[in-house]
């Protein structure tokens, strides 16, 4: 089989186990890959050792990390089950790198060529480290190891260039999210990188058996194996942790973990940091992906997602996954390799909005607001946080079972002037009030509006007589006392009516009952009420010419992924005009996580960020599908623009272009003739 | 150092009233009860007395049927050590100086070196039981009282007298002290100490045949009588201005 005359320099090899047996040719020559020939017995050692010092080092840092992960305590409820969405995103975020490209473009897509660079060199660098002991599989004169190193080599071309564009962009471009501090180490895994790519495609321009592709060869493994024990430490353990990470987790997006046992209040102490949470911490690649999307580090305030979770990393490295230090305290936990900052304090952990931005962006899985929530719940259901505006919210939801801390007979008056049904279990929906939708000014006209579309729709609906707050802002601000008690009277007050359909136009309200309420029992189904007007879109008024933006709320796109039907409303009321950052990009109006409720924020106000770039869209009319959004951006558009835009809730938008006289309300109406049936 | 706080359970704020049967007495079945908000301020002041004080042990104490145990143990979630119940189900036929005395048997047996309780019910609002209960242990009282601090072996307090004055008063110990409304923050009932207060004791005493004292008989229980008067004044502006002055001088005591 061997075509080619032997050259005398060449030496003939051979393969013990070799896969792919050689089909040796024009060896000497350039035009595949030069293979460096036989190690000397020294050589050998030296490249033994070099592998054992180099696994050493590895352990030696991977270790500690591993224990604090294997040590953590247990995620109370995993399940490793159902595969199938473990699998998919592993797939679509680690194989096809999704995330990493569809968020940030360019530095993506140079992210991905270096991973399937990595992952296409897997074979390569075994290749590399069994040529030095002589028992290399792949020889770059078979047909197959031939067409290998030349993929390979495309592979190769690519991440040099990458990595070159990202050293570039992190170390002149310098985006303020990657941090202030100039990693160095940074800049010497991209060198690294970079050298191993060329130590490779070198061997392709000098003759097998030469002093070059010797030194060349030397030089590929022993960056190799400078590279393996810089790996475990900082940022770069992504590498092994991030794959394992977002395989692993938890189901759900924004998921609260239910509370186990007596003795467990959320995230107090290094005890109650999960297996998950120690493992997200870890994998954290600082890419600042959080940071860039968060509305508070935007707007000038403490809370930074990514020192909460590199926080929490630094106290699992400095106190362990058994400590009893509180994780959350009014001045950081110092440590020498830490800059003074307030890593994990509590005016952080409450400046959050819950918007999930952070936990959307995310590349490697972390899931950042079990643990800002987990923290405030530690705080909170201990009774260590203290806010006047806190406790005057709790107290609200324990006395009057409403968030605005009025009296339920308010509501009750509400009911009597609107005339509004009582839900008897003969009606197909129950209109769900909520606190805005009961209690505020605003959101008393959209729910009127909004049955208003019901009315002229013809479909039958009935309230509640009762109803108290979803328990919303007291989960997101760790009260699970309040929470609970909320959560179990209203599946008792739902039983009770016997209803089975409900709808509700506040997205928090929406995602409570049906999501978090789940600890506790089964809500009935829930929509919300864009999902219910989408449905009959064509029965809808048609509207022209007006320009409407629209607003993502938070609570209903990234929380239940409703983007459409919303849109499809506004449609129907006139030109749809996208905000700068909307769909899962949309930037939080400031109100959630109980936010609403708290008092003055440090820095400039979210909601007047938001309100600037809806009013700067020119259009005419703010769309809004959340009372909450609304009731930010009626102060904001005010203060931010001289002429503001009208703003109202997509309800208000159909209803607006409804026959003014509707027929009478009752719960059993005949459906309305003419309109658009 | 041992501190009773008093606490009396009453419908709550905005519950809807509906007058019994037999017109003595409102319908108590579909009520929900809730600590009496003065009182609330009586506990508060006292966990604060406790934390600044350290070895100080919180006794609450509510006379009543068996409901009154949700806001014992609601006391205790807040901080408060050991709750004690009196049973005892024919407190509205009492009179305060009854109730004082259901109240002062228990009490005595504790010897606190503190009483607090609210100023006045939110239900009754009579604000003669504190007072009457010192009368009945034989000890000092203030009453209205905004702030408390400890003061060599005795107290110093502050009363909220009219028109916006103050008394600061210094007093021995024991002593039995009325609270006034929005002195302190109310603070949150958490998780922990929900938790905790399982463990706590709760203990239940039967009202001793109270004292011969007398009983009152309720003739008549109504809900107040809305009614709007609308009155025309008439006259040159001049006439109209002095009516006002005079309406609000000596009618409504305005100015």
């Amino acid at each position: 089989m061997i075509a080619g005359g032997l050259p005398s320099t060449a030496t003939t090899r051979f393969f013990p186990g070799a896969f792919l047996l050689s089909n040796q040719q024009n060896i000497g020559t350039y035009g595949t890959l030069a293979e460096p020939g036989p190690l000397s017995a020294p050589e050998k050692i030296v490249l033994g050792l070099g592998i054992l010092l180099a696994a050493a080092l590895f352990l030696w840092r991977f270790r500690p990390i591993l224990r604090n992960i294997l040590r953590s305590k247990k995620d109370p409820g995993f399940k490793l089950s159902p595969l199938g969405p473990r699998i998919w995103d592993f797939f679509w975020e680690v194989l096809c790198q999704g995330k990493v490209i569809r968020q940030r473009p360019l530095p993506g897509l140079a992210h991905a060529f270096v991973f399937w660079g990595f992952l296409a060199f897997a074979l390569v660098t075994l290749n590399h480290v069994a040529t030095g002991f002589g028992i290399g599989f792949l020889s770059p004169y078979s047909l197959i190891g031939r067409f290998y190193f030349y993929f390979a080599a495309i592979w190769a071309v690519l991440v040099a260039v990458s990595i070159t564009g990202l050293f570039i962009r992190r170390f002149f471009v310098r985006p303020v999210w990657l941090g202030r501090k100039v990693s160095y180490e940074s800049g010497v895994i991209a060198l690294l990188i970079f050298l191993l790519m060329v130590t490779y495609l070198g061997a392709f321009f000098v003759a097998s058996g030469s002093t070059e592709v010797r030194l060349l060869w030397w030089a590929h493994i022993l960056t190799l194996l400078a590279f393996l024990p810089l790996i475990p430490h900082t940022k770069h353990l992504h590498l092994v942790l991030s794959p394992v990470t977002v395989f692993l987790k938890n189901d759900g997006y924004s998921k609260i973990p239910p509370l186990t046992g007596d003795e467990d209040f959320g995230l107090v102490t290094g005890k109650d940091v999960t297996q998950l949470i120690s493992l997200q911490t870890y994998s954290c690649v600082e890419c600042g992906r959080c940071t860039e999307h968060c509305p508070a580090a935007n707007t000038g305030k403490l809370l930074n997602p990514k020192e909460i979770v590199l926080g929490i990393r630094t106290y699992l490295n400095e106190f362990g996954p058994a400590s009893e230090v509180p994780l959350l305290t009014e001045s950081r936990i110092a440590s020498p390799d830490n800059p003074p900052e307030r890593y994990l304090s509590m005016e952080a952990a409450f400046e959050c909005t819950t918007c999930g931005s952070c936990e959307f962006q995310c590349p490697v899985g972390i899931q950042h607001l079990p643990v800002i929530v987990g923290l405030r719940r530690g705080v909170t259901n201990t009774g260590v946080w203290e806010d006047t505006y806190g406790t005057k919210l709790f107290l609200a939801l324990e006395k009057n079972g409403n968030a605005l801390g009025l009296s339920s007979t308010e509501r009750d008056k509400f009911l009597q002037r609107q005339a509004f049904p009582i839900f008897d279990g003969t009606q197909e929906y129950c209109l769900w009030l909520g606190c805005m939708g009961g209690y505020d000014p605003k959101g008393r006209e959209i729910i009127a509006d909004f049955a208003r579309v019901m009315q002229y729709l013809g479909t039958s609906f009935g309230v509640l007589k009762k109803e108290k707050c979803t328990g919303d802002p007291a989960r997101r601000l760790g009260n699970d006392l309040v929470f609970q008690t909320l959560a179990e009277s209203g599946l008792k007050n739902f039983e009770t009516a016997k209803v089975k359909k409900i709808v509700a136009i506040c997205p928090h309200c929406v995602r409570t009952i049906a999501t978090d309420w789940r600890e506790f029992g089964i809500a009935p189904e829930i929509e919300h009420h864009s999902e219910f007007m989408a449905r009959y879109k064509d029965r809808l008024p048609k509207q022209q010419g007006e320009k409407i933006v629209y607003h993502d709320p938070c609570y209903l796109g990234r929380y239940q992924d409703v983007y459409e039907e919303p849109r499809a409303v506004v449609e129907q009321a006139g030109t749809l005009v996208e905000a700068p950052r909307s769909r899962e990009r949309s930037f939080c109006c400031g109100a959630g996580g109980g936010l609403a409720f708290l008092g003055e924020e440090k820095g400039e106000r979210v909601s007047h960020v938001r309100a600037r770039e809806l009013a700067g869209t020119g259009a005419q009319v703010v769309g809004t599908a959340c009372p909450f959004c609304n009731t930010m951006f009626r102060d904001a558009l005010t203060a931010v623009s001289e002429a503001p835009p009208q703003l109202l809730d997509i309800a208000q938008l159909t209803a607006r272009a409804l026959p003014a006289s509707q027929p009478s309300q009752g719960p059993h109406h005949s459906p309305v003739t003419g309109g658009a049936q | 150092m041992k501190i009773v706080v008093a606490i009396k359970q009453v419908p709550e704020r905005d519950a809807p009233i509906h007058i019994a049967a037999d017109g003595r007495w409102i319908e108590e079945g579909d009520l929900n009860y809730t600590i009496n908000e003065p009182d609330a301020y009586a506990l508060e002041e006292a966990l604060q007395l406790k934390e600044k004080q350290g070895d100080a042990e919180v006794v609450v104490v509510s006379a009543g049927p068996e409901r009154v145990q949700s806001t014992l143990r609601e006391a205790l979630a807040k901080g408060a050590d050991r709750a004690i119940h009196i049973e005892c189900d024919d407190l509205s036929t009492r009179d305060t100086l009854g109730v004082a005395q259901v109240l002062a048997e228990t009490i005595k047996a504790e010897s606190p070196d503190l009483i607090l309780t609210g100023l006045q019910s939110d239900d009754l609002g009579l604000g003669q039981t504190g007072v009457v209960l010192a009368e009945l242990l034989g000890i000092p009282h203030a009453t209205i009282i905004l702030q408390v601090e400890f003061s060599g072996a005795g107290l110093k307090v502050k009363r909220e007298l009219e028109d916006g004055w103050f008394q600061h008063v210094e007093m021995p110990l024991p002593a039995l002290l009325t609270i006034q409304s929005g002195g302190n923050k109310l603070r949150y009932a958490t998780l922990m100490g929900i938790k905790k207060a399982k463990t706590k004791e709760l203990k239940t005493v039967l009202a001793a045949e109270a004292s011969a004292a007398a009983t009152i008989s309720m003739e008549r229980v109504y809900l107040p009588e809305k009614q709007k008067k609308t009155e025309m004044l008439t006259g040159s502006p001049q006439e109209i201005a002095a009516k006002i002055v005079e309406k609000l001088k000596f009618e409504v005591r305005v100015i």
